[in-house]
């Protein structure tokens, strides 16, 4: 048997999107509390290995695509089937390998919890929708698994279900992207109307329709069918508020921080490396479909968010929220390289960003696992995860120290790491691409640079806090003490750390251009190489990041106190989280529940008011006729029988046997008829 | 001269002892007795009746009649009685309830 076959490496593909549902469905039917990690481990590995082959067998070679006959509505037949190009192989083997090190690491961070089947069931599931939509065929499938992905992280924000805190991310993370959900339904729609088929090979490949359709005269042409041409930017704006909900990007972005309530590992697979690439990876398969508004409203989207979450992540305490903002910037940096149409860009940093936002939120998952032990033996409570509480771990766990030294240098993007290179590429073809345009694009591009400043500060604040300065949890527990990791968390980290060097990306770790992740892509807009620009953005970028990690530094972790005060109007700003939530609050949520009030008190009062006055009206009737039956007609009919038996009864007393009252009565007769016809005659 | 409304009072108060003697006691005799007095008192309104009619003697003559009948029946009622003494024991109409039931 042959491995490069088309049919055996869908066959492969296949498996490795099914094993983890198999995963579910046993240990979600049959599993006792508390086990299940071994059967979800085993399916991911295999799922990973297989990933792998059809890795190694599909990457930059012709795409395979394979389709069955799903299902027929009139004439239409719509296929099922899978498509295996650059894109989705290259997923299929990133998520199905980050997965594989997040369950590895899940034993040890989950040991001990009641509902761990639970969560092993619920894991699984999220790998196969994962898996399953990034080498679906058609929009149709990508949208169901789509669906699915958001379904399953659900259930996993929610894992500790007790919490009201859980429960309550939970219900906004799938309340907020049910929002993206319409859109890209419209998106759906539409192209369907459009082109009459779901099949991306058909939509997008060699010739595809989307490919040769074009716009003339305000109209969207097909060849087949014509329809106005603001279509075509719906369509797009449609699928794009289904990557703004799904990759957390402003104004959707409130629900990823809140997210944070989920189990570290789920928050570092789902909301860091996987579930919130899949807006990303959606619009990378549909590039094709955007037109030029389109594409500068991810481009905007993209800049605001980065530079929006960045400055909301200079101030937050908690270990998880600097780390999920750190997140909703870093796929801001993706959405632009999008907008800007280097999607190659993109997807290299989604593929570096998943690697070293993984390993972040792993050490931190490492962190805070440590802490918990150490707030279990303190006399007084603290907020485990809040990073003003930790200090000094270096010491204490210097595997974590070295693997969140790795993922922080690639945050900031450092030569060396892989950051550096992604970054880099964004950075530098959106100087390219302001070139080309007018004096205002050139906002964009120092927005984005401005914001990679920013996450230098903010990534070296949160390094160190957590891992230099004082000890200052001692303090709160003087009894704690913090080891390092145990193996199943430590050796995942190692793996990361090493994934997030320049080493498995280039071999010139300067250079962006020589990465073998970004010529799997074709370069949508061929940007004219601006020489100076791949030579002063780099040096500029790293020097002044340098510099403000040392200031960060001083900062610190050397004096432990900061001339930042935490007053003034840009403080609060950024506090608050730029109001948003407040804002929702205010002008969203509140009216909804005022209307909800309104409708509930209309229901009551008015419907239920109207129901219970019927009632009321039927009771009385009710009451009335039994009234009536009771002494009318039960009356007329007693009244006959009481009356014949006082008849029969004066009849009968009549009838003594007693000779004198015969006679006494016929003398009263006798009298009385003569009294009668006296006075009958009288008259 | 009596008065004619002298002879209808005697009479109409021997009717009523009769009356009341053949309700109330507890004795066929007696009661056969109350029967007698008010046959007497129809005889008596019979003859002062009779001063209307000098010329046929009608009154007397019903009232001779109705001795006769009063005196027959009389002795067939005393017969009976003593015939229902025999049978019966008493002479309580009250206690002869054969023909009940």
């Amino acid at each position: 048997m042959t491995l490069d076959t088309p049919v055996v490496l869908t066959d492969l593909a296949i498996a490795a999107a099914i094993l983890p549902l198999l995963s579910f469905l046993v240990t979600g039917l049959f599993a006792k509390p508390g086990k299940g990690a071994f059967l979800a481990i085993l399916t991911i590995a295999i799922s990973f290995i297989l990933s792998a082959i059809v890795f190694s067998q599909t990457w930059n070679r012709l795409d395979i695509h394979q389709q069955y006959v799903w299902f027929t509505i009139g004439n239409t037949s719509f296929y099922a089937g899978i498509l295996l190009n650059n894109l989705g192989s290259l997923m299929l083997l990133l998520v199905s390998g980050i997965a594989l090190l997040v369950h590895i690491y899940s034993t040890a961070y989950m040991k001990g919890d009641a509902y761990l089947h639970r969560y092993w069931a619920h894991l699984s599931l999220f790998c196969f929708s994962m898996l399953s939509m990034v080498i679906a065929d058609n929009l149709l499938l990508i949208y169901i698994f789509w669906e699915l992905v958001g379904f399953s992280s659900y259930l996993l924000i929610g894992f500790w279900f007790t919490r009201d805190a859980a429960v309550q991310a939970n219900k906004k993370a799938f309340i907020v992207n049910r929002i993206g959900d319409l859109g890209i339904l419209s998106g759906l729609m539409i192209v369907f109307t459009q082109f009459g088929t779901f099949d991306l090979q058909q939509l997008l490949g060699e010739n595809g329709l989307i490919i040769n359709a074009f716009v003339q005269n305000g109209e969207w042409i097909n060849g087949v069918h014509t329809m106005p041409a603001v279509w075509l930017t719906v369509a797009g704006l449609g699928f794009v508020l289904g990557a703004i909900a799904k990759s957390a990007q402003f104004p959707l972005h409130v629900w990823l921080p809140d997210a944070m309530e989920g189990p570290t590992a789920v928050s570092s697979l789902i909301h860091a490396a996987t579930m919130v690439a899949a807006g990303i990876f959606l619009l990378a398969r549909l590039f094709p479909l955007f037109n030029d508004t389109v594409l500068l409203v991810i481009a905007i989207t993209g800049t605001l968010t980065a530079l929006m979450a960045a400055t909301i992540a200079l101030v937050q305490n908690d270990i998880k929220k600097v780390l999920a903002y750190s997140t909703i910037s870093q796929l801001g940096f993706m959405m632009l390289a999008i907008g800007i149409g280097q999607y190659s860009a993109a997807i290299f940093h989604l593929t570096t960003h998943a690697f070293f936002k993984c390993l972040l939120f792993l050490s931190a998952g490492a962190v805070i696992h440590e802490m918990h032990h150490v707030k279990q033996v303190a006399p007084v409570d603290f907020d485990h995860q809040d990073i003003r509480n930790m200090g000094g771990l270096r010491k204490h766990m210097p595997v974590t120290f070295i693997a969140m030294l790795v993922a922080s240098l690639a945050l900031i993007g450092i030569p060396l790491t892989s950051g550096y290179l992604s970054k880099d590429a964004i950075l530098i073809s959106s100087f390219e691409w302001a070139a080309l345009r007018g004096s205002w694009s050139k906002i964009i591009p120092v927005t984005a640079l401005i914001t990679s400043w920013l996450t230098a500060f903010y990534t070296a604040r949160l390094f160190f806090k957590v891992f230099l300065g004082k000890n200052r949890w001692r303090i709160l527990s003087p009894e704690g003490h913090i080891h390092e990791a145990p193996p199943a968390m430590r050796y995942p980290l190692v793996i990361l750390a090493l994934c997030s060097t320049f080493l498995i990306f280039s071999v010139n770790p300067l250079l962006y251009e020589d990465a073998w992740l970004l010529r799997g892509f074709p370069a949508v807009e061929s940007l004219e190489r601006i020489n100076i620009i791949h030579t002063v953005i780099p040096a500029l970028v790293n020097l002044l990041a340098i510099l403000i990690i040392y200031f960060a530094w001083q900062q610190y972790a050397r004096r432990d106190k900061t001339i930042f005060t935490n007053r003034g109007f840009f403080y609060d700003f950024a506090f608050n989280k730029w109001y948003i939530d407040n804002l929702y609050q205010a002008a969203i949520i509140k009216r909804v529940l005022n209307l909800a009030a309104f409708v509930r008190g209309f229901d009551r009062v008015i419907v239920d008011g109207m129901v219970h006055l019927l009632a009321k009206v039927g009771q009385a009737l009710a009451t009335l006729s039994a009234w009536l039956d009771t002494y009318i007609v039960d009356g007329l009919v007693n009244g006959v029988g009481i009356l014949s038996k006082s008849i029969g009864n004066f009849a009968r007393n009549m009838q003594t046997g007693k000779l004198q009252h015969y006679l006494l009565i016929t003398l009263f007769i006798v009298i009385t008829f003569f009294i009668v016809t006296y006075f009958s005659l009288a008259i | 001269m009596i008065p004619f409304t002298h002879f209808m009072l005697v009479g109409a108060i021997l009717f009523c002892i009769g009356l009341y003697a053949v309700l109330t006691k507890r004795n066929a005799i007696q009661i056969l007795i109350g029967i007698e007095f008010m046959i007497n008192a129809a005889i008596i309104n019979f003859v002062a009746a009779g001063q209307y009619d000098k010329d046929r003697m009608g009154g007397q003559l019903f009232a001779l009649f109705a001795i006769v009948m009063a005196a027959a029946a009389v002795a067939v009622a005393l017969a009976i009685i003593l015939k229902v003494y025999q049978h019966y024991k008493t002479i309580d109409p009250d206690k002869i309830d054969q023909l009940r039931n």
